[in-house]
């Protein structure tokens, strides 16, 4: 039978809203949809998809990507095997993916951004979007990662709820178990709630400069954030990082000085009301999602913009 | 504890133009300059961390082409025992070729080990996936995204793993088992053009990735093509202060800055 497997994620309860982008696509490849999820009482829009089947796993075991290997065996048993099997681009998603294709020698692209039917080709970024590659895969249904915020707009309701199918769940392996969550540390300041923030990435050069920044934004009267790097090298704080794996925000003014605008970090802050970037490369992707761009050398715009706010 | 750690000569990007060649054949590389991929860089500190406290040797693996000693010796002057080369001569861009490249030479050669480490990702083509391919060909546990290794015991190793916006999750590992290393775990040392200097006295031995089974690729680039253009930004043109004039001038109209 031919249909797209959709391996949705839930996590604490909640059906992650990038499992959208996994449903977009899968309709818009043109199969029967089959969206598969753990048991539990969560909200699940089943106009969505042809069908949902429901595995009886405990969340924690879902997510797990080598008990993913075993539920996807019984779902092959069950049905055969899919034409293509849909993941989030997300920190479990990929992992579940990589380790799934590996298990099964199925071919795997990640981070999917698009879908070019008449060619039958995915789009996947190299160098955080600078170029993309059309992919082709073959030898087995493919793997796919599916970018957050790309294929949403394809998600439409069907005019039936789906099928609704229960699944008995696999035995858990004890070679990875889960022991808990860990929470961010507690921080006073919410740069979620900042009207105005100043984010700067890896392109200031050194821990040197930020004080100079805090001094602009301290001008400004924005508030200070960044990008992953720069958390990453400890020059500014974890509660700072603004992206996937940091805040996402809405301010309304967003001012980028040296962040390059990879996926990560656009996902969390193109919402803004208005964007202004600041980079010496005209190529940088963060232009694309900008309202205002300043081609040129941070640090003189740093000085200059002190120099004319402070008279 | 013995501790594989891959690591990669990648193309740093991020400041340069990029072209591609005739009908979307390749990306030309030529004039863009290389560095080490930055996971690696924190995946060989957080092994040369665990084996200085708890003993056992780091060995480090680069494929790509002979260029790529360089990460190797980078790999040494921070504390690897050796450095090995795949050379394979053109880019692999099948995260599976490149898995069971690994694989197999891992079987053939012998190598002994407890626990194999990658990046998350490397910077140019962002796959995030040789990891958990190979972990599941090789039949071990896997984990990625990385950000903290609690505690290593004999059979085992307690991890932090990072998932969205802040939260982590501990999960516990059997070893032998691969892990995938997520920038920001450690500060990775600094090396000095010293060290790798003195590095280059140590041994790096080279093997031919053709004397192992790699398997077909399963997927293959058609074409190379720029992002599409979504709207753009306005750009702001002119003097450095009429530019920032400007700027100042947007903030007001915005109602955030006076
Ligand atoms: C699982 C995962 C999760 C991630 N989560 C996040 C996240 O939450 N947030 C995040 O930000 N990233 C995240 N990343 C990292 C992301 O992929 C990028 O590596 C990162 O966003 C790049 O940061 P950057 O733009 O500051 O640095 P770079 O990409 O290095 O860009 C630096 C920019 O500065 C410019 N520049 C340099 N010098 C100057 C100068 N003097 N004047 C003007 N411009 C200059 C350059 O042209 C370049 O565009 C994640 C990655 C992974 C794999």
């Amino acid at each position: 039978m031919s249909y797209a497997l959709i391996v949705s994620e839930v996590r604490r309860g909640v059906f992650e809203e990038r499992n959208l982008d996994s449903i977009g696509l899968g309709a818009l490849l043109g199969k029967e949809t089959v969206l598969l999820a753990p048991d539990g009482a969560y909200e699940i829009n089943e106009k969505l998809v042809d069908t949902v089947v429901k595995v009886k796993s405990a969340e924690d075991v879902y997510l797990n990507p080598m008990n993913m290997g075993k539920i996807l065996e019984q779902v092959f048993g069950a049905r055969g095997k899919p034409d293509y099997i849909l993941f989030t681009q997300s920190s479990s998603g990929t992992e579940a993916a990589a380790y799934t294709a590996g298990l099964y020698g199925f071919p795997v692209i990640t981070d999917v951004s698009a879908y070019d039917k008449e060619a039958g080709v995915f789009l996947k970024s190299y160098y955080s979007d600078k170029v993309f590659g059309q992919f082709k895969a073959s030898g087995g249904p493919a793997v796919l990662t599916v970018r957050s915020g790309s294929f949403r707009e394809f998600a439409g309701e069907k005019a039936a709820a789906a099928k609704a199918e229960t699944m008995e769940g696999a035995p858990a392996v004890d070679s990875r178990t889960f022991v808990e969550y860990v929470e961010e540390e507690k921080s006073d300041i919410d740069i979620t709630k900042a009207e105005f923030l100043l984010s700067i990435g890896r392109g200031i050069g050194n821990q040197d400069e930020v004080a100079s920044y805090e001094e602009l934004a301290g001008v400004l009267r924005a508030v200070l954030s960044g990008s992953r790097p720069v958390i990453d090298k400890l020059w500014l704080p974890k509660a700072r990082q603004v992206g996937t794996s940091g805040k996402t925000v809405k301010p309304k003014v967003y001012l980028a000085m040296g962040i390059s605008g990879a996926f990560q970090h656009i996902a969390g802050m193109k919402d803004s009301d208005c964007i202004i970037a600041v980079n010496k490369d005209a190529e940088a992707p963060i232009f694309q999602y900008a309202h205002y761009g300043i081609i040129g050398d941070i640090h003189k715009v740093r000085d200059k913009l002190k120099e004319i706010a402070k008279a | 504890m013995n501790i594989l750690v891959f690591t990669k000569r990648v193309a740093a990007t991020q400041e340069e133009e990029l072209r591609i060649t005739g009908e979307g054949q390749a990306v030309d590389l030529s004039k863009v300059p290389f560095k080490v991929n930055d996971w690696d860089n924190y995946s060989v500190e957080e092994a040369v961390r665990i084996v200085e406290k708890q003993g056992g040797a780091v060995t480090a693996i680069s494929i790509g082409d002979a260029e790529s000693d360089e990460v190797l010796r980078r790999a040494i002057a921070m504390g690897a025992k050796d450095g090995f080369l795949i050379d394979s001569g053109q880019v692999l861009h099948d995260p599976f070729a490149r898995s069971e490249l690994i694989r197999s030479f891992i079987d053939k050669e012998k190598v002994p080990f407890d626990i194999i480490f990658t990046g998350v990702q490397s910077e140019d083509d962002q796959f995030g996936a040789v990891g958990g391919i190979l972990g599941a060909i090789m039949g071990l546990p896997y984990s990625s995204m990385v950000v903290g290794i609690d505690s290593v015991e004999k059979d085992h190793v307690v991890v932090r793993r990072e998932l969205e916006g802040g939260l982590q999750e501990r999960v516990k590992i059997a070893t032998p088992c691969v892990l995938s290393i997520q920038s920001g775990i450690n500060e990775p040392r600094y090396v000095s053009i010293m060290g790798i200097r003195k590095a280059s006295k140590v041994e790096r031995k080279v093997f031919k990735a053709a004397d192992y089974a790699a398997g077909t690729a399963k997927i293959e680039v058609v074409k190379w093509v720029y992002p599409a253009k979504k709207g753009g930004a306005t750009m702001l043109a002119g003097e450095l202060a009429d530019v920032c004039g400007q700027l100042l001038g947007i903030l007001k109209e915005k109602g955030v800055c006076q």
